[in-house]
């Protein structure tokens, strides 16, 4: 048989997930809402953004949640010239990783300058809030350049 | 024995309390709540454990992607050998298998074993019934497949129509004296369960499992560090089995991998009459009339004669030779993932003497027992009071 006769049919599978946040990603999700950030202290001081429950070495649950700073450091990133459908922004931005003061982790978010050669490694960036918050890692619409954020 | 190598021994069990929804915990917290209990048990802690097996159900129950790479910092795994074990609803007990032989073989002497569902977060009911391209599909989960089978089983043996309505019935019994258990039931009658809807004829409501959130754990040792505990459940027999779910001539009652795995198991426990010196055993039964069904397959009894056991009230707590599923059984608590590994750690409670209210006096032998998919995989062992002589 000619491979193109053969049948094929599409399988759509889709279901609504639920997932519980427990006492920890609960907390950081509500955070949000409140437009706040806040990390876990680890045993040695060092913090982490986003928090975990449990202790990325030693495995220890974690219980310190600790608010860090709102403006923090470009530590690498890659510039999204087409974003795709599905992606929560519509315009060309950077993903980056972002060391916010006061956490010891750098975490992932976008970066919205207008063009690549507005992007640096190293770079100061702040948090642009969405006007409307729901306790949602979107609802922080994405960095952008400190100075910016203060004009 | 015929598993070959080191001696190994349970020394920790651990569960959750199984409930519909455990809204309190993420999958971490409710994977490191058992996990923990089970250490907490054994007397260790988490560095003193050298390796994790950890299973579960089909991904897409949840929809998650590999659990066992996001759940390594909640079990202790990280820097250290995790692996994953799939095998459907038998997950659990051969969860608890592959453990057993990173042990037996000598790799490792103190082996975590953590199975788990959180079935609040999904519907297992809606993944079974996923309509395939050029199937028929019944769109009935579980019970839609096996309910055919109970009634060939019913017809072939000519049992009485309420045998699987007494299994129900003492399973939700056996479970009040599980504080662990999910149904608690004081106030069912027997006449309740005879009445409530026929869901998957012949299957009535009260004679299948409810949907639940729990995990189980256990520390498997080597015998240097079993001989540390006051009571360890050592490991006589293990052994797993598996067919196609669908093969012209296949025997889906009794089906030819279920019949070799039990053979193989007694075998190598040594074992001639399972009935006679198996002291009690927890045998997965989501649905009632899989007890008699297994009893016959598993050697039990003959047979033909499985339901007659269940009517005698051989099976029973309360009187019976041969208790079956004292902690309440899959029919009252069914983490699926979760589900195979409770029935391997329940059996080596009863041989530890630590299963409280639903203790069998004197136990010194128990079986667990898993199966899953189509009754394609099984999965069971053989634990004791006293070591393997052989």
């Amino acid at each position: 048989m000619n491979p193109e006769e053969r049948l094929s049919a599409p399988i759509v599978l889709e279901y609504p997930f639920t997932r519980t946040t427990g006492p920890v990603i609960g907390a950081f999700m509500t955070g949000l809402r409140e437009k706040i950030i806040l990390g876990i202290k680890r045993d040695d001081g060092t913090v982490l953004v986003p928090p975990t429950e449990y202790d990325p070495v030693t495995s220890k649950a974690l219980t310190e949640m600790v608010e860090v700073g709102q403006t923090g450091e470009v530590t690498t990133w890659t510039w999204v010239e087409n974003p795709r459908d599905q992606s929560p922004w519509d315009s060309p931005h950077a993903l980056a990783m972002i060391l916010l003061d006061g956490s010891d982790t750098p975490f992932l978010h976008a970066v919205l300058v207008e063009e690549p050669d507005h992007m640096k490694t190293g770079m100061r960036v702040s948090i642009k809030w969405k006007k409307e918050t729901e306790g949602h890692i979107q609802d922080i619409e994405g960095f952008v350049p400190e100075k910016e954020n203060h004009a | 024995m015929a598993a070959g190598g080191e001696l190994a021994a349970v020394v920790g069990v651990g569960m959750t309390k199984f409930s519909a929804t455990r809204g309190d915990v993420s999958m971490p917290g409710l994977v490191r709540e058992a996990a923990e209990r089970a250490l907490k048990d054994a007397e260790m802690e988490w560095e003193d454990i050298d390796a994790v097996v950890m299973g579960k159900a089909p991904d897409f129950f949840e929809g998650v992607m590999m659990p066992e790479i996001f759940l390594g910092e909640a079990l202790g795994a990280v820097g250290k050998p995790m692996l994953r074990v799939h095998t459907a609803g038998s997950v659990g007990g051969s969860t608890a298998l592959v453990a057993a032989s990173l042990v037996h073989s000598g790799v490792h002497e103190r082996v975590l074993t953590v199975a788990w569902e959180k079935q609040s977060e999904s519907n297992a009911m809606w993944a079974l019934s996923l309509k395939q391209p050029f199937q028929v599909s019944i769109n009935a989960g579980a019970g839609g497949y096996f309910s055919p089978i109970i009634r060939q089983y019913m017809e072939e043996t000519q049992a009485p129509e309420l045998i699987g309505c007494m299994v129900a019935f003492k399973d939700r019994q056996h479970a009040l004296l599980n504080p662990y258990a999910h149904l608690h039931q004081p106030d069912l009658t027997f006449d309740q369960v005879v009445e409530s809807p026929m869901l998957w004829e012949p299957i009535r409501y009260s004679e299948t499992c409810p949907s639940s959130d729990g995990a189980a754990a256990m520390v498997i040792v080597n015998e240097t560090e079993a001989k540390k505990s006051a009571n360890p459940a050592w490991i006589h027999a293990g052994a797993m089995r598996s067919e196609a779910n669908n093969f012209p001539g296949r025997d889906e009652v009794n089906p030819q991998a279920s019949r070799e795995c039990a053979s193989d198991l007694w075998n190598q426990a040594g074992i001639k009459n399972p009935r006679e010196e198996i002291d009690v055993a927890e045998i997965y039964v989501p649905f009632s009339w899989y007890e008699p069904m297994w009893l016959e397959s598993l050697g039990f009894c003959e047979r033909g004669d499985g339901w007659k056991l269940v009517e005698s009230g051989a099976t029973h707590i309360d009187g019976g030779d041969l208790p079956i599923n004292c902690s309440g059984g899959v029919l009252s608590s069914n983490p699926i993932g979760a589900s195979g590994m409770i029935r391997f750690a329940e059996a080596a409670l009863q041989v530890r003497g630590m299963a409280g209210e639903h203790q069998v006096e004197g136990a010194r032998k128990a079986m667990g027992h898993a199966y899953g998919g189509g009754a394609q995989y099984f999965a069971m062992w053989v634990v004791g009071k006293d070591k393997p002589t052989t």
